[in-house]
C-alpha cells in the first residue's frame, strides 16, 4: 500500500527520475517479501478442507463452498471441501491419516484431533458460545424434560457434541437417556430436527447453530424445551504437516475476513460474525465432557 | 436382334411386368432403406438417451460419495450398474482427474473425449462423460463407455429381416405379376385378333367370356359391339341399296322427263312448222297477191294487205324463233356442231362485247340425238349463266370426241362462282342431271374472280350413245 504514493510521486517528478527509481527500488523490497508471505500455502498443493458431516453433504457443500473459494483465491492454492460418511469415519481419518489440511469440526473432536494427531488450533468462530437444544413440535404436549420420559428423542450419532451435551443435561435432570427414553440416532443435525418435525420422533436434539440455520417454517413450528450447557464455538485447526507460514496466512485470512467485502459476504453466508485467533485453553474444559 | 428387342419393349406384357417389378423394387428399397434408417436412428437415440440418463443419474448420486470420499460405497453402488449389458466401462475421476473407481474394460489414458451421439462413434464404443457436482460445485467427473456391439447386432438383425421380407415380396410380386400379365395379355391378344377379324368384315367373330373381370367385361362389350355393328352395317347396306335404286329410278325419271320434254318440244315445233307455218305462209301469199292486185285499184286494199303482210311476217318470225327455241331445226338438219355454231353466233349477236371461241376436235358424227340435244342444252344453259352472272369478256367452248367419249368444256373469265355458297337456281343441277342421265360426268371448276369452267364427259361406248349408220 505504501508503493502507490511513491509511484505517483515518480510520475510527477520527471526531473529527478533516476533518484525516484532508486528510491522506488529500495522501497519495493519489503513489498516483495510481503507478497511472498501470501503464497506460503502454494507448496502445500491443493488443501483439503475437512468439514464434520454435521449436516447433509449437499447443505454442507452449499454452506462452505464460498469459504473454501475465498481461501483458495487468497491462498492461491486450490482448497477442496471434503467430509466423511459419518462422524466416526471423519474422526478416524482425522486421527489416523491427518487427511484434512484445514479442519472444521466440533470442539470436542478438535480436542481429540489435537491430542491424537497434533492438529493445531488457528482460529475459532467469533460468536458467543454454542449449546445444544431439545425441540419438540409446538402442537406436542411435551414441555419439560420430564415429559420426554418414554418418548422418542432424535439426536446425532453418539460421538456428536449435541448428543454428549444432551445426555449430560438429561442425566442432570434425573433422566437416564439409556433407560427412560428412546434415543433415535440420525446421521446429521438436520435429520434429527426433521424427524420430529415430520412426526417420526417426539423430540429432536441438535446444536443451536444448525437449528438457527434451519428454515423459518421449521423453526417456527418447533418449541425449545431445553438447552444444554454452552461450549466454545467451532474451532478451525490445521494438520501438523501444514507449514507454520501457511497456517499463519490462513489464520490471517480468517481473522481479517470481516475487513473485505468478499470476506463479509462469506461470513454472512455462513451466518458467522467472524473469526478470532484460536485459543486452545478455552476448549480444555471439554475434556470433562469427553471423559463422561 | 434389334428388331426383337423393339418387339420386346413394345410388348404390353413386358412393359407391364417390367413397370410393376421396377416400381416394386424401387419402393421396397426405399421402404427398407427408410426402415433401416429409422431403426438405426431409434437404436442410436435410445442408446444416447440411456447413456445420458444413466450418466446424469450417476453424476448426481455420486457427488455425496465424492465429497465424503466414500469410494468403497460408491464402488459398491456402481458395481451393480456395470452389469448393464451395453456398458463397457465406467470410470470416476476425482477433482485432480485421477481415476478413483474404474470398472469394466476402460480405455487407456488419455481419457476419450465425450461423443455427442452414437452415430459419430468410430471405435465401437460410445464415450460419454459428465461432471459430478454437489450444490453446483464440481466434485469430479464420470466417464462411461457403451459398447455398440449389441446395438449393431440388433440393427443388423433388423436390416437382414427387412431385406429378406423385401426380397420375398419382390419375388412374389414378380411371380404374381408375370402370371397375371401373361393371363391378361393372352386375353388381350384374343381381343386384338377378334378385332382384326371384325375389321376384315367377319361379323360372326365372337370372343369366349372366361371371367367376369375387366377383360371379361371388355370381351362381353366387344361381342355386343360386333353384334350391333353387324346389325347396323346390314341396315346401312339395305338403306344404301334402297337409295341406289331410288336414285336410279329418279335419274330414269328425270331422263325420261327430259326426253319427253324434248319430244314434246320437237312435236310442238313440227306442228308449228307444219300447221301454223303453212297457214301463215298462205296468209302471206294471199296478202302479197292482194297487195299486188290492188296496186292499181283502191289504195286502202293495198294498205290492208300490207298490214296483213307485216303482221304475218312478224308472226312468222316469232313462230320461227319459238321453233328454234323449242327444237333447233339445224340440229336435226346439220348436226350438233353447226347447231352450236349457230347458237353461239346468235348469242354473240346479242352480246357483241363478249369474245367467243368455239373449237371442235375429233369425230362427232353419228352421235345419238339424246347426246346432241343434251350437249346443245348444256351449252345454251352455260351461255345463259354467263350472260346473267359471269360478267365475262371471253368465252371458250371446246368440243372433242373420239370413239370412247365426248368431252365438252365451257370456260369464261368472269367473276367466278363461290362453290361454298349453295345456288338457288336449277341450271347447274339440270346440267348435272342431263350429263349423268347419259352416264356421263359433270365437273365444275371455279374460284372467286377466276372464272368458271364446266366440263362434261359422256361415254360413247355401245349403241346407246351412237346411232347406227
Amino acid at each position: 500500500m505504501q508503493i502507490i504514493p511513491v509511484r505517483s510521486q515518480q510520475r510527477r517528478t520527471g526531473k529527478h527520475k533516476l533518484l525516484a527509481v532508486i528510491i522506488c527500488c529500495l522501497l519495493t523490497t519489503p513489498a516483495t517479501i510481503t507478497a511472498g508471505e501470501k503464497g506460503n500455502c502454494r507448496q502445500a498443493g491443493p488443501l483439503v478442507f475437512g468439514i464434520l458431516p454435521f449436516i447433509s453433504i449437499e447443505q454442507l457443500v452449499f454452506r462452505f463452498t464460498p469459504l473454501a473459494n475465498y481461501l483458495s483465491e487468497n491462498l492461491q492454492v486450490p482448497v477442496r471441501i471434503e467430509t466423511a460418511p459419518d462422524f466416526v469415519e471423519f474422526a478416524r481419518r482425522t486421527h489416523e491419516e491427518s487427511r484434512y489440511d484445514i479442519l472444521f469440526t466440533a470442539p470436542h473432536f478438535f480436542i481429540r484431533a489435537n491430542q491424537k494427531a497434533g492438529y493445531r488450533l488457528i482460529a475459532s468462530v467469533d460468536s458467543p458460545e454454542m449449546w445444544a437444544v431439545i425441540v419438540v413440535p409446538k402442537q406436542n404436549d411435551i414441555r419439560t424434560l420430564q415429559d420426554l420420559e418414554g418418548k422418542r428423542l432424535a439426536t446425532v450419532p453418539p460421538l456428536g457434541l449435541a448428543t454428549l451435551l444432551v445426555r449430560k443435561t438429561l442425566f442432570e435432570a434425573g433422566i437416564d437417556p439409556d433407560v427412560d427414553l428412546d434415543m433415535v440416532i440420525t446421521p446429521t443435525h438436520d435429520a434429527s430436527l426433521l424427524s420430529s418435525y415430520h412426526g417420526v420422533t417426539d423430540a429432536s436434539a441438535l446444536m443451536q447453530p444448525p437449528f438457527e440455520a434451519a428454515s423459518k417454517k421449521v423453526r417456527d413450528s418447533m418449541r425449545i424445551i431445553a438447552r444444554t450447557e454452552s461450549t466454545p464455538h467451532i474451532p478451525i485447526s490445521v494438520a501438523p504437516t501444514l507449514g507454520e507460514d501457511c497456517a499463519a496466512e490462513i489464520t490471517d485470512l480468517l481473522v481479517n475476513m470481516g475487513s473485505t467485502p468478499e470476506g463479509k459476504a462469506v461470513l454472512q453466508h455462513n451466518r458467522f460474525t467472524g473469526y478470532r485467533p484460536g485459543d486452545t485453553a478455552i476448549y480444555e474444559r471439554l475434556n470433562d465432557l469427553l471423559s463422561r | 436382334m434389334h428388331r426383337k428387342s423393339i418387339t420386346l419393349f413394345q410388348s404390353l406384357r413386358f412393359r407391364l411386368i417390367a413397370s410393376v417389378v421396377s416400381i416394386e423394387i424401387i419402393m421396397l428399397s426405399l421402404l427398407v432403406w427408410n426402415n433401416i434408417s429409422i431403426i438405426q436412428a431409434t437404436h442410436t437415440d435410445r442408446l444416447r438417451d440411456t447413456a445420458t440418463s444413466m450418466i446424469q443419474q450417476i453424476a448426481r448420486t455420486s457427488g455425496n460419495y465424492m465429497v465424503a470420499v466414500d469410494y468403497a460405497t460408491l464402488e459398491d453402488y456402481l458395481g451393480n450398474i456395470i452389469d448393464y449389458q451395453e456398458l463397457s466401462y465406467l470410470v470416476i475421476l476425482d477433482r485432480d482427474e485421477h481415476a478413483v473407481i474404474a470398472l469394466g474394460t476402460f480405455p487407456a489414458q488419455p481419457w476419450p473425449a465425450s461423443e455427442a451421439h452414437p452415430a459419430q462413434v468410430t471405435d465401437g464404443v460410445f464415450d460419454v462423460s459428465d461432471v459430478i457436482t454437489v450444490a453446483g460445485q464440481p466434485m469430479g467427473r464420470i466417464l462411461m463407455g457403451f459398447s455398440l456391439s449389441l446395438m449393431d447386432e440388433a440393427i443388423r438383425k433388423s436390416r437382414t429381416r427387412g431385406i429378406s421380407i423385401a426380397a420375398a415380396e419382390i419375388i412374389l410380386t414378380v411371380i404374381v405379376t408375370v402370371l397375371i400379365g401373361l393371363g391378361l395379355t393372352r386375353r388381350l391378344g384374343i381381343l386384338a385378333a377378334a378385332a382384326q377379324e371384325v375389321g376384315k368384315g367377319d361379323y360372326s367373330t365372337r370372343i369366349p367370356i372366361e371371367t367376369a373381370d375387366e377383360v371379361g367385361r371388355t370381351a362381353s362389350a366387344f361381342n355386343h359391339m360386333v353384334t350391333e355393328v353387324s346389325n347396323r352395317t346390314q341396315q346401312l347396306e339395305e338403306a344404301e341399296s334402297q337409295s341406289r335404286t331410288l336414285l336410279a329410278e329418279n335419274r330414269n325419271l328425270v331422263h325420261t322427263s327430259l326426253n319427253v320434254q324434248e319430244e314434246e318440244r320437237k312435236h310442238l315445233a313440227r306442228e308449228l312448222h307444219d300447221e301454223l307455218g303453212q297457214c301463215i305462209t298462205a296468209i302471206q301469199a294471199d296478202a302479197e297477191s292482194i297487195r299486188d292486185l290492188s296496186r292499181e285499184g283502191d289504195k286502202r286494199i293495198e294498205t290492208s294487205a300490207s298490214a296483213i303482210l307485216d303482221v304475218s311476217s312478224h308472226i312468222y318470225e316469232v313462230v320461227h324463233a319459238m321453233m328454234q327455241r323449242l327444237r333447233p331445226g339445224v340440229l336435226d338438219d346439220l348436226g350438233l356442231v353447226e347447231a352450236l355454231k349457230e347458237e353461239l353466233s346468235t348469242w354473240q349477236d346479242r352480246h357483241p362485247e363478249i369474245e367467243a371461241n368455239f373449237d371442235v376436235a375429233g369425230s362427232l358424227d353419228g352421235l345419238d340425238e339424246r347426246i346432241n340435244i343434251t350437249i346443245y342444252r348444256i351449252v345454251q344453259e352455260c351461255l345463259t349463266n354467263i350472260t346473267r352472272h359471269a360478267g365475262a369478256t371471253r368465252v371458250s367452248i371446246s368440243l372433242s370426241g373420239n370413239i370412247d367419249r365426248l368431252v365438252l368444256s365451257v370456260s369464261d373469265n368472269g367473276k367466278g362462282l363461290d362453290q361454298s355458297t349453295p345456288s338457288d337456281g336449277l341450271g347447274l343441277v339440270g346440267m348435272r342431271e342431263r350429263a349423268e342421265g347419259l352416264g356421263g360426268e359433270f365437273m365444275l371448276e371455279s374460284k372467286k374472280g377466276a372464272g368458271v369452267t364446266i366440263r362434261i364427259r359422256i361415254p360413247l361406248h355401245g349403241k346407246d350413245n351412237r346411232t347406227d349408220e
